[in-house]
């Protein structure tokens, strides 16, 4: 579903324009997009506000407003994000039992599957597929770290995904 | 008289249920308060379990005289790299090679005659020993490898504080106690003014969760959080207090009611409640109290490095304000859950302290430990004991 991962991709350069580390994110339901947000931790302060957060708050929002049961939505749900989710995303998808997670490039840093496989502490577990569109994900990461420090070296900024 | 009672039944359930819940806050908080006893660190395995050990050839060397010479032969024509912790030499026993290398090809007898035919001569005899893998890191590992190899050991004093069982003074375990009370105190709180879902089987696991963030430079509260996630799954109390946090620093998500912004979300009548009750501590942080009063004895807060900051460092750093969590303690009834321990993560906390663990995914003790995850970019001390 290479057509979701390129709307989170500009969901993500729309973040770097924010000076927010470029991570964007979609929810879908039946190939409907339900939701989508980008990392914004910078402006709210809040370290937990990555693009997964804030699409989860806003199906909760839509729920809510709509009274709909929010826990047999969320196991419809398949999750596009331009970087692996890290350990805490992981846990919140895997908390609300979404039915999948696709994502592009891999986050060795926080990595709620290189770093600590999450899906191992929940039952049942969502389906989870990397590398889709990874390059453009990581190239948008590199951009970021670039720019946030112009004096790192390459090897430094290649280093740090979201 | 008895077509009244029937109704009645269920709320007496509850009714009673509720007492259970508060006899046994009011039991830990007895407990917690009442005893010195030290907190425990949350650390590696590494540190606390039995060292892995491998097993190695041995050659007893005839004489004396040759212990150099063959050492120098054997650190060019064997060299152990992995090994490199250990002495070569113990006495007149000298390690040629973990017994895998020779893989049952050959007797280590007919390797060393054909592959360091120098040494042909100079043993009288070869055994296998059971040497450690890894360096010890902790005195006390040490002392169990010193009685089997001689090995390089430099003791870490952080190390050895982790592994003691006096990590804080007298005077900080107090205040971390009491700290944790405070934590207790809001639960039964709520619990009288909200009521408790309850769990039938585990009392004290109904509690769900509360987080108290607290600036140890000041003892201040910076902020508290009650658990939320009966109404918003992702509302943790630890999630809470985090955007709690942000929202001191002017950011924050969660619409969460405001008493004149020193507390969000928390209900006036607990604030004063909490101020009546501990009036040691400074409760909530606006912007303007960042350079507020002092709450008497400050905590060592720099671990091993210890002694008090200079008044100089302290004013430039309220000059930047503060980021995030960093520098802040978190006190927590119950272990956080992965998804909460990795946003503390996220949030630079500097200490976590916890009760009771959370045994399906408590991430501090009981399913992992992410405070002993070298790639993440962040790591906080953790500790219990409470109990
Ligand atoms: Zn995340
Ligand atoms: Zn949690």
């Amino acid at each position: 579903m290479v057509e979701f991962m390129k709307r989170a991709l500009e969901l993500a350069s729309e973040a770097l324009s924010a000076q927010e580390v470029p991570v964007g994110c979609v929810f879908t339901i039946n190939d409907t997009i339900v939701a989508e947000s980008r990392n914004s931790v910078n402006h709210t302060r809040n370290p937990t506000r990555h693009a997964e957060m804030n699409c989860i708050d806003s199906v909760l929002e839509h729920c809510k407003k709509n009274g709909i049961d929010h826990a047999s939505y969320f196991r419809n749900v398949v999750v596009y994000v331009t970087v692996e989710p890290c350990i805490m995303c992981a846990a919140a998808l895997n908390i609300l039992n979404v039915n999948e997670v696709v994502y592009g490039c891999a986050n060795d840093r926080f990595g709620g599957y290189t770093v600590l496989d999450v899906r191992k502490f929940y039952e049942p577990n969502y389906l989870l597929t990397g590398n889709l569109c990874a390059d453009e994900a990581m190239a948008l990461l590199k951009q970021f770290y670039k720019g946030a420090n112009p004096n790192a070296p390459e090897t430094k900024a290649k280093k740090k995904p979201s | 008289m008895s077509d009244t009672e029937p109704p009645e039944k269920k709320p007496k359930i509850i009714c009673n249920l509720s007492n259970i819940y508060l006899d046994t806050i009011d039991q830990c908080i007895e407990s917690i308060s009442s005893s010195e006893r030290n907190l425990q660190p949350i650390i590696s395995d590494e540190l606390t379990q039995p060292l892995e050990f491998i097993n190695v050839f041995v050659g007893h060397i005839k004489n004396v005289k040759d212990i150099s010479r063959t050492i120098l032969i054997l650190n060019d024509k064997i060299p152990l790299k992995e090994l490199s912790h250990l002495k070569r030499v113990r006495r007149q026993d000298i390690i040629l090679c973990p017994t895998k290398f020779l893989d049952n090809m050959s007797s280590i007898q007919d390797y060393i005659e054909s592959h360091v035919t120098e040494l042909r001569d100079v043993f009288d005899y070869f055994k296998e020993v059971n040497v450690p893998l890894l360096p010890p890191k902790v005195m006390k590992q040490y002392n169990e490898v010193r009685k089997i190899w001689s090995c390089n050991f430099h003791p870490n004093h952080y190390f050895e504080k982790l592994v003691s069982n006096h990590f804080f003074s007298v005077y900080d375990v107090k205040i971390h106690r009491k700290f944790m009370e405070v934590a207790f105190e809001i639960a039964k709180w709520y619990a009288i003014h909200d009521g408790v879902a309850f769990d039938i089987n585990n009392i004290l696991l109904t509690i769900v969760n509360v987080t108290v963030v607290v600036d140890p430079n000041f003892n201040r509260i910076v902020t508290i959080a009650y658990d939320y996630r009966h109404d918003h799954p992702m509302q943790h109390s630890a999630m809470l207090a985090i955007d709690n946090v942000a929202k001191t620093q002017n950011g924050g998500v969660w619409s969460t009611e405001s008493n004149d912004g020193l507390l969000p979300g928390i209900d006036k009548e607990l604030v004063h409640f909490l101020k009546q009750k501990f009036s040691q501590f400074i409760i909530g942080l606006k912007k303007t109290n960042w350079s507020g009063a002092k709450g008497g004895q400050k905590m060592d807060t720099d671990g091993e490095k210890g002694g008090p900051k200079s008044d100089s460092h302290e004013e430039n750093k309220e000059k930047d304000g503060p980021y995030l969590c960093t520098g802040y303690y978190v006190y927590m009834l119950r272990e956080p859950c992965v998804m909460c321990a990795m946003a503390l993560v996220h949030a630079r906390a500097k200490r976590v302290f916890f009760c009771f663990n959370n045994s399906v995914c408590g991430a501090l003790n009981s399913v992992a430990k992410l405070q002993t995850i070298s790639s993440l970019n962040h790591h906080f001390e953790v500790f219990t004991g409470f109990l």
